[in-house]
């Protein structure tokens, strides 16, 4: 067992769990903050996709003691104050989540990803995208949110 | 029944769901803190077929954190065993332990439960279980279970066939004799499974003072899974809870009570502590349910013409090594409606399904998916031999509007749908006739381009009369309560599952028009067995025909109750003219509406704290309570058709276009109709292109991860060109028709019939599916 | 899938590290975790001590040097396919490590990691043995610089010794005129090539790299650019040896090569 800190959300968490446990399940059960999902620990789903350092990453494949020193974001943080990002509100908008179970990865990969490349093509998207397993939708619905936050972006700065 | 005008129903309402899914509040069962709980892991064969001499657990229990150590023989005294026989012909009654106690069946099947205080010690203790297994000849493949003296996959079966159905009408050999030509056809589905994004999973939690058990599971059908909890653990059912809270997809994996469910919820009794298991994506590919692996052949006896003058169908499936659900089913619906929208008197089919050392099938989405491809593919096979346009022969046997409603040559009535509509709106809409022309020039340039048509009759909903009929024990009905609050919140319930469906948004509007308020004051209550009404779950596309028609007469009920209780408020004699608009009374005066001063509130605050106001006789209070039984089936209709273009040289498939044209009667939320149909869509694409859970020639399961078993990603799928033709049903009261499934048939017939005409230079079909690269190439390659 | 128990260490400095790595028993590296992760949490990996490079400074930079492009271990796939430095004196690197698995992979996973790990269809392994990369290691014996050709030995197995750790590896920079292809078939984008080409025209001279149809890179030097992409096919075609695999059969793999070099050699023939 090894006691350690992690910064989740800008907040310190003490956690006390083996070197061995995936930052995922200290998320989940030491943070609780369980809106980062599971879906396959083996990297390939990417349900419990979250950032570090701002950069997404997948839980399922960092072990929680090495995010120390390090900063976490989970989905938690995304809405301020109740108020829904751009993207959180085009997905709501255009039925972009059914089961709602990868919502969380997707949207954790967009926010890092819209900030490098604010306006991404079609096929950029779906580029990016195909990091994500979604059984329900199609992916359909979730391009079409994810365009018009870049379309609505440009239009915003222009 | 006085029909409201519709407001909300069919309105494009942004989901109430949506919110703690997007903020990361949702709460899936691994979510819910049970304090306490201890963690559930099975030790699994890694043999497809084996006797257990002996299974040691003492290494193991002295592990760090072990609890407990279970194995069939203690599951044998606490539990009963699962006997699946329903009294039809031709299907065998099987029995199984809830874990197995003499020999294992398939690679992963689960032998013993560990119990420790974290999931981490419940692994590793796992791993100390020594259990000596005695290997036995595996049953690898359908062709292994059907030989003469084959390895018995269940011993207290004659054989490994679980299950046979023929049926016959007309006379489909003298059709033959007569016909011009018998077009002769083969289609071959690979095994797949349902993945849902979350895997399966529970937490039991025994109360031994109340002798109570309370299960907190996402599950699609909680009131029947109750009944099967009760019944295997020997409680009455007043001493289950079922809680389903949100879940992460279901797909048909979510309904049947699992061997290892079971085990939890026997194990949380037997130590007075709550357990639980979240099965890892591992278990859940190789021992959670599998499905389709079905191989259809078609014998079409057509004139000169291309018009069907009879068809012989044969379908095999291989079921795996456990029935989760009988045997039957696949017999009953698609032999049953294969014929679709075709005319046809003399039909034969015979369906055959055998078990293999394999993980046992389970409904998934769209159990007779097949259905579609097999007769539109027909279809295409006749229009190649005979030198005819595909679509012609689709024209020429397709029923007519005026000849509706048809009778299909089982027995099937379809009735107000609409196919022919369907399809030249999706000939229409990819531009069939421009398609030819590019198609030539691109094959001048040595590019191959294909176009697919597929029509889809989808059956829905499934009443009563259907079990009936199929000898299937159960009820096809819906329950649904709605009860309006002293404050004059709405309150409703229905004995279904969401996982994803949208329920909470969709059933809000149908209460909103059935009794006239806003959506955004309804709120919807599912899953818990204690609270909703006991229905039939959420399968087979009939949340919206079954529990929306339920809901909507309860909401019709409560309508004219609040309205008489207002007209009594009002000093009127009657409550002729009266509406409830958004909570409001309005009086109809010579064809005006006008506003009272009258709210809903008002009038249950009436109904609960001064009943002696309400009219004479009438009882106090705003509980309303109904069941509805649908229509034995009910039909919804659309035609796929997409383009494609295929790199002959490595096989590789490009879908450019996909169209639906879509009749699923009256729409409740298009958002939702129109998601469902993506997602059924792309869930027909996936498993035509890319989806095969595989074993190889001993039975071993190589299909470990998802690096091996691949599903589509957003690059593999196109955008979807949806256009909606929507026609209400006049065989319920609100006019849905069900859908949800209808778009993985057609996703499967119609990708197939675009990659068959992409290759159609070659002169060879795609009779087999997924269509992977190497398979397509290796067919252009032995065409040369 | 929880991975089985371990020991962690996270060393400050290289010296550490190695230290570290030399003195335990059954001790395994750590960079980006995407490839050992999911080989731990399935546990076909079991170490008893696990050694985080992460904190080893000064392991993830990318520096050009006169004759080279020296990218560190610790190098995440995303920094080196955007860093402008490798789009410049390597594009051939910069592209092939832009197409490794999804965004989030390419975020974790390492240069040093991919090397190490030789995947046969991997697309660094790739890239490094038709460039000609120089390996950097340092280990017992000091610091060692092994050729990619020497450096990649059979499927998942290297020139490591059990006490070195990949420090950097060394690119030649590429010359104005010179030219590259990059082309992989794959089942989904993202997923591991099945086949997987990398070309270069430099000084008249083409140059074609074969991943995923043999147990390492396969390398076809000096070929002449003049003539058919398509006999040039065939050779590569009948150079290489697939074993026959039940999910993809050698047959099929090597009608791949031939397909993808002939698309690769006209592709790098008419880029910049």
């Amino acid at each position: 067992m090894l006691d350690f800190e992690l910064t989740v959300n800008g907040q310190r968490y003490p956690v006390r769990a083996e070197p061995r446990k995936l930052l995922s399940d200290v998320l989940r059960e030491d943070c609780r903050l369980t809106g980062t999902h599971v879906g396959c620990e083996h990297g390939v789903c990417g349900a419990c996709t979250v950032l570090v350092d701002g950069k997404p990453s997948r839980a399922c494949l960092i072990y929680a003691v090495q995010m120390q020193g390090h900063e976490v974001t989970t989905i938690e943080a995304v809405a301020k104050d109740g108020k829904l990002s751009p993207l959180q509100q085009a997905l709501h908008e255009v039925h972009g989540l059914q089961c709602g179970f990868c919502t969380a990865g997707i949207v954790m990969t967009f926010e890092a990803y819209l900030k490098e490349n604010p306006r991404p093509s079609e096929a950029e998207v779906r580029e990016v995208l195909s990091g994500n397993l979604c059984r329900c939708t199609g992916y359909h619905n979730i391009v079409k949110a994810i365009i018009r936050v870049a379309d609505e972006g440009s239009d915003a700065t222009a | 029944m006085r029909r409201p005008k519709l407001r909300h129903i069919g309105a494009a309402l942004p989901r109430k769901e949506d919110l703690r899914f997007l903020t990361g509040h949702g709460r899936y069962v691994e979510d819910i803190e049970v304090p306490g709980a201890l963690h559930a892991c099975f030790v699994r064969s890694p043999h497809p077929h084996a006797k257990i001499l002996s299974i040691e657990t003492e290494t193991a229990k002295i592990a760090s954190g072990v609890i407990a150590i279970y194995t069939g023989k203690d599951l044998a005294r606490w539990t009963t065993p699962l006997r699946m026989a329903p009294p039809i012909e031709g299907l065998r009654p099987v029995e199984m332990t809830t874990l197995p106690i003499d020999k294992v069946r398939f690679h992963g099947d689960p032998v013993a439960c560990v119990i420790a205080t974290s999931r981490y010690l419940a692994e590793d203790a796992a791993e100390r279980v020594e259990v000596d297994y005695e290997p036995l000849p595996a049953v690898a493949n359908l062709e292994q279970a059907l030989l003469e003296n084959a390895v018995k996959v269940d011993e207290s079966l004659p054989s490994n066939l679980v299950s046979i159905q023929k049926y016959k009408t007309g006379d489909p050999e003298a059709r033959k004799r007569e016909a011009f030509k018998v077009v002769e056809s083969e289609f071959h589905q690979g095994r797949m499974t349902h993945l849902p994004i979350e895997t399966r999973g529970l937490a039991a939690v025994w109360d031994e003072g109340r002798q109570h058990l309370t299960v907190h599971i996402g599950n699609q059908v909680p009131h029947p899974y109750r009944s099967q909890v009760a019944a295997r653990m020997r409680l009455s059912e007043s001493q289950v809870t079922i809680v389903s809270p949100d879940v992460g997809g279901g797909f048909g994996q979510k309904i049947a009570l699992y061997r290892e469910e079971l085990t939890v919820c026997a194990a949380s009794r037997q130590l007075k502590r709550p357990v639980r298991w979240r099965e890892d994506r591992m278990e859940n590919l190789m021992a959670a349910s599998h499905a389709r692996e079905d191989s259809v052949r078609t014998r079409a006896a057509v004139t000169k013409e291309g018009r069907l003058l009879g068809l012989e169908l044969e379908i095999l499936e291989d079921f795996g090594a456990y029935c989760f659900y009988p045997a039957n089913y696949l017999a009953r619906v698609v032999a049953m409606i294969l014929t679709g929208p075709y005319k046809l008197r003399d039909y034969a089919f015979e369906v055959k399904v055998a078990l293999t050392n394999k993980c046992g099938n389970g409904p998934m989405r769209a159990p007779m998916a097949i259905t579609s491809w097999v007769i539109e593919g027909t279809m295409d096979a006749i229009a190649r031999e005979l030198g005819l346009d595909p679509l012609e022969v689709r024209r020429l046997n397709m029923v007519e509007t005026r000849e509706l409603p048809y009778t299909m040559p089982t027995g099937e009535v379809i009735a107000d749908i609409t196919p022919r509509e369907t399809l030249e709106a999706a000939v229409k809409a990819i531009d069939y006739a421009g398609f030819r022309k590019r198609q030539a020039a691109a094959r001048k340039e040595g590019r191959h381009l294909g176009l697919g048509l597929c029509s889809v009759v989808e059956s829905t909903t499934y009443g009563s009369k259907f079990y009936k009929a199929a000898g299937i024990p159960g009820s096809g009905h819906e329950a649904a309560w709605l009860r309006i609050e002293p404050g004059g919140a709405v309150n409703a319930s229905v004995g279904l599952g969401a996982t994803g469906q949208g329920y909470e948004t969709a059933f809000a509007q149908v209460v909103a028009d059935g009794l006239g308020v806003e959506p955004s004051q309804v709120r919807m209550q599912m899953g818990n067995t204690d609270v909703a009404p006991y229905g039939m779950g959420s399968r087979g596309a009939r949340g919206g025909t079954a529990g929306g028609t339920a809901i909507f007469l309860a909401a019709r009920e409560a309508n004219e109750k609040v309205l008489a209780i207002a007209a009594q408020m009002l000093g009127f004699d009657s409550a002729e003219g009266l509406h409830l608009v958004d909570g409001r009374v309005e009086r109809e005066i010579l064809g005006e509406r006008v506003k009272t001063d009258l709210t809903l509130a008002q009038v249950a605050r009436t109904a609960y704290l001064d009943p002696t106001a309400l009219p004479k006789g009438m009882a106090p209070g705003l509980d309303f309570s109904k069941t509805y039984d649908p229509p034995p089936m009910t039909y919804s209709n659309a035609a796929h058709a997409c383009e494609v273009e295929l790199d002959a040289e490595t096989g590789a498939l490009k879908i450019l276009r996909y169209v639906v044209a879509e009749d699923c009667g009256t729409v409740l939320n298009p958002f939702v109709v129109e998601g469902q149909q993506h997602g059924a869509i792309a869930m027909g694409l996936s498993g035509a292109l890319l989806e095969h859970m595989r074993y190889d020639e001993h039975g071993n399961n190589i299909t470990g991860s998802l690096a091996d078993y691949l599903v589509a990603t957003s690059t593999d799928l196109p955008g979807f060109e949806v256009i909606p033709m929507h026609t209400p049903s006049r065989g319920n009261p609100v006019g849905i028709k069900g859908m949800a499934e209808g778009g993985v048939m057609g996703a499967i017939g119609v990708i197939a019939c675009a990659v068959n005409d992409a290759l159609s230079p070659f002169g060879v079909i795609a009779d087999r599916q997924p269509l992977s690269p190497d398979y397509l190439r290796s067919l252009i390659r032995s065409a040369r | 899938m929880k991975p089985a128990p371990f020991r962690y260490h996270r060393p400050e400095s290289l010296a550490h590290a190695l230290e570290l790595l030399s003195g335990l028993e059954d001790a395994k590296l750590i960079a980006g975790g995407q490839s050992l992760g999911p080989m731990m949490n399935m546990r076909l990996v079991q170490p008893a001590e696990l050694i985080d490079l992460n904190s080893v400074p000064g392991l993830d930079l990318i520096t050009e040097k006169d004759d080279f492009l020296e990218i560190g271990a610790l190098a995440r796939h995303h920094a080196v396919s955007n860093s402008s430095s490798v789009k410049t004196c390597c594009p051939l690197l910069a592209e092939a490590a832009g197409t490794i698995g999804h965004y989030a992979i390419r975020s974790r996973g390492t240069l040093g990691g991919s090397l190490a790990h030789a995947d046969p269809a991997a697309q660094l392994p790739l890239v490094a043995a038709t460039l000609g990369a120089q390996i950097v290691v340092n280990g017992k014996r000091g610091e060692r610089r092994i050729a990619a050709k020497d450096f990649f030995v059979s499927m998942m197995s290297t020139a490591l010794e059990p006490d070195e750790i990949v420090v950097c590896a060394r690119f030649p920079k590429a010359a104005a005129g010179d030219r590259h292809a990059y082309l992989q078939f794959s089942r989904r984008t993202g997923d591991f090539a099945i086949v997987a080409v990398a070309c270069t025209l430099q000084d008249r001279k083409l140059r074609i790299g074969v991943g995923g149809a043999e147990d390492k890179p396969l390398v076809l030097d000096g070929l002449n650019p003049a003539e058919e992409p398509d006999a040039i096919a065939r050779k590569a075609r009948e150079a290489v040896d697939p074993a026959e695999n039940p999910r993809v059969p050698a047959l099929y793999r090597k009608e791949l090569v031939e397909v993808l070099v002939k698309r690769a050699v006209a592709r790098c023939l008419t880029s910049n």
